[in-house]
């Protein structure tokens, strides 16, 4: 049977020690021991590109090298998936619906403004897949709604505002909001409706800079699904503090179903809604604060 | 009051905030957070337990957590004082073990639950002894404890468990035995997993032994009509595939193969397994599939993908599927998720030959950038003359040409005639400067009329490319162009001339390299202290010497392994290089160390690093004092060693203490 791995450099363990230190400084994302392989694998294709022979070389590249910005933002990117797709985990998104768009829609009533933040939004379903169920509730048709997707990736988020996808995005979509809400584009493409795109702003954002989450609004719901997994501890907690902070008292903030915030405190105050368990932030005690 | 405040949401907020607070320090602490233990709220209970851990009177305050273990009818508060009591430390350990001889069972149990989450070694003894307790209850969570963090002495006595006609002591030990990583006697356990009850316990640990019966039976297992047994069978399989490395696993694939073949419907298990939750689960089935090599099989192994733990396993399972396998894959292509695409393309370019060629291409017009890195390597492995067209045409892509140059090096191998034409094609075209330089590299002699007459070009791009690839065709040419080049207004220019002087060598590139080293451009420094290194310019050394103070790190760490290269590193700048505050320049002063003559000087200065505050600096001067191989530096080093706690700074440590002592 051929090798996938022949003739690459090998990663020894002090050079991976020495790489996810620099990523983590740099972002918060921790790679942990046993996944030295994935990690020498995503890295594979930038040494190729950079004509570098080996991972030491690629450190000291990242450390001093005048193009190192970029590279380590190349480098961040090769080793973070960007898997998602369309309506995804359904039922967590039909309990949003059924049970948290009605309390969003009687809360807000008032300023009648609403605001979701989709952090670590990939190339950008997430977002739009929010979009599309706003606009499908018939709650918010004539409300001032905006939709903040941010991630890390700049690449991402190119494909994000370009809005167009192939089968695999839309691999969960029922074929009724197929219909509705995207306008093919080519064979096996399509493009996200122009009004749905309305409600949607992108932006770069890294989750780790708590600085510069001050250019996100306050938001009623974040939704930050399979984000966290690649945080540590320290930083999961860092994280969790930029979120409560953008979130209005009250606001709900939605995870990944393999995710939870045991041993992370207790600054978010967990729900039970009928169809699955959210957190929240807590109301204020005076109610100020919105 | 508002309603906000008033709702219960509120009032919790508000107890909760009150009791985050509390100063951890202030008389009353440690009863204020005694009392948040019972309140109605998990978040405040919670947040009563971290505050008590604060409490400066961690005596004090183990105490009062274990009276309120005591409180029956208090569930919440005790699991509270449970969870508060684990996280306090070797503090905790002597009054839980006394709590172990309290009257009531329940408490027992509790002490025994807690110590086993404490995780202390030295607790080992007592909770063996509580394995003799009148309560079963406590006798199971002893021996779950034991699972946690027992020794070889814990090992022993769960083993002997195994007999005991108690069923629910049986499982524990079975599970603590799988968690400890300990395998019985192997007919021990083949006895168990017959018993419905014990049978996915067994199942788990049946997965620590060597491929073989062990395999076969767990195998049989996958033909159970409950999923929790496959789903156990399937950890098992893959635990034992785990322990060997991907291309050692013939013996457990035969009898896998030859007991899953004649499991009737077992495919369908096996796909409906790798779409599921559990990762190890999944990692079983990638055994099981490669196993059977059911070329079906391909899309939902090459969804696997999607969880990064296991992308090593996808890869070596979609080796094993043949090519079967593989056309499934390139057929399903645009319905894959994006990291099963990515894999598939991985497993596709071992597959390739000259007809892949269209497929390939097509996938170009459309993949993700990751993913055409890959289509990329494919087409250089094709052989097909095919390949040449859109391999040069990639040559324009930044993100691609590198790779798509080594590909068209690899096809000129076989084509060098058509690779070449293309290429003078692109040049004459000017599509990418890239083209230029794979055209140095493959054409020789033949190209430099072009190359002059490019290194004159309007763009820089094209001069630099030029410059660099003359160097490589013909040294007198490639001396020529690049010292006219250094005189260039654009620093690409003069990297690229320099660049070509580092391959040259000789008295004058040295020469000219003396002037890039004083370039008003730092990229041009960066590469003239690089080519100094690679031109082994001595006479360069003393520049090189300067730049190792230089406040730079990068052009210091460069400079000091320049030197290394030379051989000319002198002890003074081995000083300035190793107190330097950047570990890179340290770690290559060490390098420089280690190829250096051993000298007493050098081992007491690798010595002096053994307490640096970075990990990696303490491992290169473990590793240099193991080279040196100077006794006298051993007792230093098994002092080291004895104080370290990084692990890669301990094995290295410890492989220059055996090294030492045996004289190598």
């Amino acid at each position: 049977m051929p090798r996938f791995d022949e003739g690459r450099p090998e990663m020894t363990l002090e050079e991976f020690r020495l790489l996810r230190d620099h990523v983590y400084a740099h972002c918060g994302i921790l790679i942990h021991e046993n996944m030295k392989f994935v990690m020498e694998r995503r890295l594979w294709p930038r040494l190729e590109a950079l004509g570098i022979q080996d991972f030491g070389s690629y450190h000291r590249y990242l450390r001093y090298d005048a193009q190192r910005h970029a590279e380590l933002e190349a480098a961040v990117e090769s080793l973070t998936t960007h898997e998602t797709y369309f309506f995804r985990e359904p039922a967590q998104l039909k309990a949003f619906c059924e049970e948290l768009l009605p309390i969003l829609e009687k809360r807000n009533a008032h300023t009648r403004r609403l605001r979701l933040w989709s952090a670590g939004c990939s190339s950008g379903e997430e977002a739009y897949t929010l979009a599309m169920l706003l606009k499908d509730s018939g709650r918010f048709n004539d409300w001032d709604v905006e939709v903040i997707g941010t991630d890390l990736s700049r690449r991402v988020l190119a494909v994000a505002r370009r809005a167009e996808y192939g089968p695999s995005a839309l691999r969960a979509t029922p074929p009724d909001l197929l219909e509705r809400y995207f306008i093919p584009v080519g064979v096996n493409r399509v493009r996200v409706r122009d009004d749905v795109k309305a409600w949607v702003n992108f932006g770069h954002h890294n989750l780790a800079d708590v600085a510069g989450s001050q250019l996100v609004p306050r938001t009623d719901v974040v939704f930050c699904r399979n984000v966290m997994i690649y945080f540590d501890q320290a930083a999961r907690r860092r994280v969790l503090g930029v979120i409560r902070d953008r979130l209005c008292p009250g606001g709900y903030l939605l995870l990944g179903h393999a995710e939870n915030l045991l041993s992370l405190g207790a600054d978010f105050e967990l729900v039970h809604l009928k169809g699955d368990l959210v957190y929240r932030r807590p109301e204020l005690p005076g109610g100020e604060g919105r | 009051m508002s309603d906000t405040v008033r709702s219960p949401a509120g009032q919790e907020e508000a107890r909760y905030r009150a009791l985050q607070a509390v100063d951890p320090r202030a008389p009353g602490a440690l009863e204020t957070f005694t009392t948040g233990l019972h309140d109605e709220s998990w978040r405040v209970r919670h947040a009563a337990a971290e505050g008590l851990r604060r409490v400066p009177d961690a005596q004090g305050v183990t105490a009062r957590l274990i009276s309120v273990l005591g409180e029956r009818g208090e569930t919440g508060a005790r699991n509270a004082a449970a969870e508060a009591l684990a996280g306090m430390g070797p503090v905790a350990t002597q009054p839980l073990v006394h709590l172990l001889e309290h009257e009531d069972p329940d408490q027992r149990k509790l002490a025994a639950d807690i110590l086993g989450q404490l995780g202390h070694p030295e607790v080992e003894d007592v909770l063996l002894r509580a394995l003799s307790d009148g309560d079963l209850n406590v006798r199971v969570a002893a021996a779950e404890a034991l699972g946690r963090m027992g020794g070889p002495a814990a090992a022993r006595a769960l083993e002997g468990l195994l007999d005991t006609p108690t069923p629910l002591l049986r499982l524990a030990a079975l599970e603590g035995l799988a968690s400890l990583k300990r395998a019985p006697p192997l007919e021990r356990v083949m006895a168990l997993v017959e018993d419905p009850a014990l049978q996915r316990s067994a199942l788990r640990l049946l997965g620590l032994y060597a491929p073989g019966v062990a395999t076969e039976r767990i195998c049989r297992a996958l033909a159970s009509p409950v999923r929790s047994v496959r789903e156990a069978a399937l950890v098992a399989l893959g635990t034992q595939a785990g322990a060997l490395g991907p291309y050692e696993r013939g013996e457990l694939d035969a009898v896998a193969r030859s007991v899953l073949g004649g499991i009737p419907g077992v495919t369908e298990r096996v796909a409906q397994a790798l779409d599921g939750e559990d990762v190890q689960v999944r990692a079983g089935a990638l055994v099981a599939a490669g196993a059977l090599g059911e070329a079906s099989l391909a899309v939902p192994v090459a969804e696997v993908a999607r969880e990064d733990r296991l992308l090593r396993e996808v890869l070596f399972t979609l080796g094993q599927l043949g090519p079967d396998g593989r056309r499934l894959l390139l057929e399903g292509m645009g319905t894959l998720s994006l990291p099963a695409r990515t894999v598939a393309a991985e497993a596709l370019v071992l597959l390739v030959d000259a007809t892949s060629v269209p497929e390939l291409c097509a996938l170009l017009e459309w993949a993700e950038d990751d993913l055409r890195a890959v289509v990329v390597r494919a087409l250089g492995r094709t052989r097909s003359p095919q390949a040449v067209a859109p391999l040069v045409e990639l040559l324009a892509d930044p993100a691609l040409s590198g790779i798509a140059a080594r590909a068209l090096e690899q096809l000129t191998v076989a084509h060098p005639l058509a690779s070449l034409t293309a290429l003078e094609a692109a040049v004459e075209q000017r599509a990418t400067p890239a083209a230029v330089a794979v055209l140095g590299r493959l054409g020789g002699a033949r190209v430099l009329p072009l190359l002059r007459r490019l290194a004159r070009d309007e763009e820089a791009s094209w001069r630099a490319a030029a410059v660099e690839a003359a160097g490589r065709v013909d040294g007198e040419a490639g001396l020529e162009l690049a010292r006219g080049a250094l005189a260039d207004e654009s620093p690409r220019v003069r990297i690229a001339a320099v660049r070509s002087l580092g391959q040259q060598g000789g008295k004058e590139a040295a020469t000219f390299l003396g002037l890039a080293l004083k370039d008003e451009d730092r990229g041009v420094r960066v590469a003239a202290v690089e080519a100094v290194g690679a031109a082994g310019a001595k006479e360069r050394s003393a520049d090189l010497e300067s730049l190792v103070r230089h406040g730079d790190s990068g052009l210091a760490m460069l400079a000091v392994r320049a030197l290394t290269k030379l051989g000319t590193v002198g002890a003074g700048v081995l000083w300035d290089a190793l107190s330097h505050p950047d570990a890179e320049v340290v770690k290559a002063a060490l390098a420089a160390l280690a190829s250096a003559e051993a000298s007493a000087d050098g081992a007491a200065l690798a010595v002096s690093l053994l307490g640096h505050p970075r990990w990696d600096v303490r491992v290169a001067a473990a590793r240099v004092l193991g080279g040196l191989g100077r006794p006298e530096c051993l007792l230093a080093l098994e002092q080291a060693l004895s104080v370290e706690r990084d692990a890669l700074a301990r094995a290295a440590l410890a492989d220059a203490v055996a090294r030492l002592s045996s004289g190598r």
